[in-house]
């Protein structure tokens, strides 16, 4: 009776839902909402007034700043939350966890040959965020990943070194540090908040400018997954 | 071609996302959402969102893949009654 209730209701929902969608605009279409508006002028200006070849980076460091400073913020919260939550709720499940089985020898090498690889690729995909797609937030995850992979392979003590522990917290907190710092130096430069120079002589700091918030969402996100997963894997 | 393609991933997201939802076994259900994530990081590349995509491998595939696992080793692998 119940499911037939349940079933009767994802109809009822669906049927609109169906019906509205053969009212969108076929994909790619010129007339869709999201080329009418503000889209084809990001798309003729924003390589040469945000300054970077790569638009999504344009978009998100420059036209949209504001949202990705809130973004990062929300990140580096959110990895407050879970450490508060986990460092609390740890205590007493020490004894309950069976051993860990140590990891299989192709697992070892694979990890350990790929990790100076794949830290390289992250870099890469950081540093050229604003030519190539990609950027902080993917680059960092990659760079977490590596962290996560090396855990799984090494000693705990081994991995205690990964992340040096005096500058962890700064760096947990890497992407809102760089983002106000960017954001007061174009306060006092162009008087803006997060404003960027739009001249081209200044292109060079411009670039700058874009560069060093990527690196600050990639070191910042990269370190907060790595601490989370730390936190969470760890015995105390 | 392109669009038989694209009927062939769409149709392996469903199932995929059905049978992350039906299973009872949190271990093998994490594995399948972790293939979820990658027909949907192939879908956005398909869709000229490479940012996206590769989000959504790092991410989707990656870390979230690894933080459930870590879950169900602190706690149990079976869904309960």
């Amino acid at each position: 009776m119940k499911r037939a209730a349940v079933i009767v209701f994802l109809v009822v929902v669906a049927i609109p839902l169906v019906l509205a969608m053969a009212d969108l605009p076929p994909y790619g279409s010129p007339d869709s909402p999201a080329y009418t508006h503000v889209g084809s002028y990001y798309l003729e200006h924003g390589v040469e007034e945000a300054g970077a070849e790569n638009i999504v980076t344009d978009v998100i460091l420059n036209y949209r700043g504001f949202d990705t400073e809130g973004e990062v913020t929300v990140i580096f919260t959110a990895m407050a939350a879970v450490l508060a939550v986990l460092m609390v709720a740890g205590g007493g499940t020490a004894e309950a966890r069976p051993l860990p089985t140590p990891p299989s020898v192709v697992v070892r090498f694979i990890v350990r040959v790929m990790a100076p690889l794949t830290l390289m690729f992250a870099a890469y995909v950081i540093m050229n965020g604003h030519i190539t797609p990609g950027g902080g937030f993917q680059g960092g995850t990659v760079a977490g990943a590596v962290f996560i992979a090396l855990t799984l392979v090494m000693t705990e003590h081994d991995v205690s070194h990964l992340i040096p522990h005096r500058p962890e917290r700064v760096l947990q907190a890497a992407a809102p540090i760089v983002y106000c710092a960017v954001g007061l130096l174009g306060l006092t430069l162009f008087d803006v908040y997060l404003g960027y120079p739009r001249t081209e002589e200044m292109a060079l700091l411009r670039t700058a400018m874009l560069v060093a918030l990527e690196i600050g969402i990639g070191v910042g996100g990269a370190t907060v997954i790595a601490t989370i997963f730390r936190t969470m894997g760890s015995d105390q | 071609m392109s669009k038989l393609f694209d009927l062939l991933l769409l149709l392996l997201l469903i199932s995929c996302a059905l049978a992350v939802v039906r299973m009872k076994d949190l271990l093998a259900a994490t594995i399948v959402f972790s293939s979820y994530s990658l027909i949907m990081c192939l879908l956005w590349l398909l869709r000229g969102a490479p940012d996206v995509a590769m989000t959504e491998a790092a991410v989707g595939a990656g870390v979230t893949t690894i933080l459930f696992l870590l879950a169900i080793s602190r706690t149990t692998r079976y869904e309960r009654k």
